[in-house]
């Protein structure tokens, strides 16, 4: 697996000409037809929090019938593989562990692609699901939740320690954020020489709950870009990476992939760097309205309502 | 506010290697000589941490009797006005409230100037200096250090409550920087209609205590810019908004200014900015290392140890 990242776009193109208008999707057997990958993004696609979204049981059956890879990435860090996996059997759904790759994993999946040593650690400013997926992979870390009690004294001439084996510092979507990490985190990317600044992902706002929007992962790297000056290297939606790790996993030609989710910005612009085909679904957080308005550049190759649009194929198969 | 330039251009190979290095201040008396007014950052400058910086009293003093204005600015927006009037005080140094800019006042000053609406109040995201300021200037406010203990219980359908009258967030250092007032001014900014986003001022790093560096105002700026994707208004150096303010306060020509400082990013460029002379002093943050690199693109006319190597000035007028 090359560690080489390919240079992404990470927001859609600003050109004077707008992109064409994506359609409402009509022929939904004639795009099943045309590949053999589906990738769904989950919130919003497969379920809304806690609840799942109606006909997507019935959806899922359908194209693994139709012998269709069903592949799911998250931006979510905040729970690993297998604390995913426990939530789609929760929801009545047959996935794999092995099927399932949130932002947790792929910082994972990208520090051993570049063989992190093993005498070295990770400074985790995340939750859970990054440090489970580090103990997954067998790579050390520090920090994490644990650190968001702590304080610093600023006494005269105070030096906060910081643990100089520490070689890569993981960001991601943290409810626990406070100064102690920003500053230990800070300290390890400006002084441990190397140091690698990773970031799950940089979305601006989340939906923790889907009452309202909450600010995201793009807030806790937007600070350390701002203390060290540095870019992370970004392993979650846009960027390619996950698109990258499982078509070379999977051996699957990107070109017979179909992405599917509810963000432009995220979704379809990771299903766009990767040359994949792309679907937006309105069951999540983009209306057809933010889909059509003049200042959105990203347009996917047509949209639908929901995921349980897809059975239409089913019904023109036995029409 | 004009737009300002916030970071310097990196010059083009070919005038990296024909620019003038900055030289070393050789003839005081004349640097002193063609400028009526000399603004001083504190932090590097004046004193370190909590001591002052030797000769700084008999420079000041020298300074003054030439009939020279001496004004001070500072980045560091914890404390007020008053709170730095003490500080000078508490150091033996004769300098007045309102011969002090912090970037806590600096935030203030903004929003007077454009006559925030009475009916409006601001969020705070730093601290107590900041306060301050705003109610000395009659301004509403809530947020700061006492939301420093607040945390969200996110349980399904959670909906947290933002005050709508909330016209402008001011955002600074905050040691007290949490998830739930990340939340809260990520809210007020995109929902409130017109919600002014102010940075007191984005240092990527800071000195709270001279032992090392700590990470600075700029961390909270970068969160909130990374949840927003919006630009602050930033009131603090290098923005000239200080350096116009005190000049229309004070009636002074900005060519008759020499702004002395310690950092090439905020201080120097600070002057820069405002067609002032510049004088960068090494008893700060930056090594005469840092000015000669070729990755440093900033020059100041011209630089010297110490502030109190302007003394040489009076020596030169008593030979």
């Amino acid at each position: 697996m090359s560690s080489a990242m390919a240079s992404v776009q990470l927001n859609g193109t600003s050109t004077g000409t707008p992109a064409a208008a994506a359609p409402f999707l009509t022929d939904a057997m004639k795009l099943i037809n045309s590949v053999k990958t589906f990738i769904f993004d989950c919130d919003g696609v497969i379920w809304k929090g806690d609840k799942l979204i109606d006909g997507v049981p019935e959806t899922l059956d359908m194209l693994h019938a139709m012998g269709k890879r069903l592949v799911f990435v998250t931006n979510n860090s905040t729970k690993s593989r297998k604390q995913y996996a426990k939530k789609f059997d929760s929801l009545g759904l047959n996935v794999a562990e092995e099927e399932i790759f949130p932002s947790s994993f792929a910082a994972a999946a990208y520090l051993k692609s570049v063989n992190f040593p093993s005498n070295k650690k990770v400074y985790v400013v995340g939750e859970g699901g990054i440090q489970l997926e580090l103990t997954q992979a067998g790579i050390s870390h520090i920090g994490g939740p644990e650190d968001g009690d702590k304080k610093i004294e600023l006494a005269p001439g105070q030096i906060m320690d910081h643990d100089h084996h520490v070689g890569a510092v993981v960001v991601g979507f943290d409810r626990f954020f406070n100064y102690y990490k920003l500053q230990y985190a800070t300290l390890c990317l400006r002084e441990n020489p190397g140091c690698l600044f990773i970031a799950t992902n940089c979305d601006a706002i989340t939906y923790l709950t889907y009452a309202q929007e909450w600010a995201g992962g793009g807030a806790m790297v937007g600070a350390l870009k701002a203390t060290t000056n540095k870019e992370p290297v970004v392993v979650g939606k846009p960027s390619t990476f996950l698109m990258d790790y499982l078509a070379s996993e999977f051996q699957i030609n990107k070109s017979e992939i179909c992405m599917v989710g509810d963000r432009l910005d995220t979704d379809i612009l990771f299903g766009q760097n990767g040359s994949c085909r792309t679907l937006l679904v309105l069951s999540g957080v983009t209306s057809l309205d933010a889909l059509q308005s003049p200042e959105n550049s990203i347009q996917p190759d047509a949209y639908i309502n929901q995921l349980s649009d897809l059975l239409s194929a089913k019904k023109s198969a036995s029409a | 506010m004009q737009p300002v330039l916030i970071s310097a251009a990196k010059p083009s190979t070919a005038a990296a290697a024909s620019s003038c290095q900055t030289p070393f201040l050789t003839d005081a008396a004349k640097l002193i000589d063609s400028a009526k007014t000399f603004i001083f950052d504190c932090d590097g400058v004046i004193w370190k941490g909590d001591k002052l910086i030797n000769g700084v009293p008999e420079t000041l003093d020298m300074l003054r009797s030439m009939g020279k204005k001496l004004v001070f600015v500072t980045n560091n927006s914890t404390k007020s006005r008053k709170q730095y009037g003490k500080k000078f005080e508490s150091l033996g140094l004769d300098v007045t409230e309102e011969e002090i800019f912090a970037s806590s006042f600096a935030a203030a000053a903004y929003l007077k100037s454009i006559n925030f609406p009475s009916d409006k109040k601001v969020y705070v995201v730093g601290e107590a200096g900041i306060q301050l300021e705003l109610k000395q200037a009659g301004i509403s406010y809530i947020g700061g250090p006492e939301d420093g203990d607040k945390k969200i219980d996110l349980a399904p359908g959670r909906f947290m409550e933002h005050d709508q009258d909330v016209g402008a967030v001011v955002v600074g250092f905050d040691r007290n920087i949490n998830y739930y007032k990340l939340q809260y001014a990520t809210l007020c900014v995109r929902e409130n209609p017109g919600c002014l986003f102010i940075a007191t001022n984005c240092d990527a790093v800071t000195h709270l205590t001279d032992a090392q560096e700590w990470a600075g105002g700029g961390a909270m700026v970068g969160a909130i810019k990374g949840s927003t994707k919006k630009e602050p208004l930033v009131v603090g150096k290098p923005s000239t908004f200080m350096m116009d303010y005190l000049a229309s306060e004070f009636k002074i020509s900005k060519s008759e200014i020499c702004m002395v400082g310690d950092r090439l990013d905020t201080d120097i460029l600070f002057g820069q900015n405002g067609g002032c002379k510049t004088l960068l002093v090494l008893s700060g943050v930056t090594t005469l290392e840092t000015l000669q690199s070729p990755d440093n693109s900033i020059q100041p006319d011209a630089y010297t140890n110490q502030i109190s190597d302007l003394l040489s000035a009076k020596k030169v007028a008593s030979a």
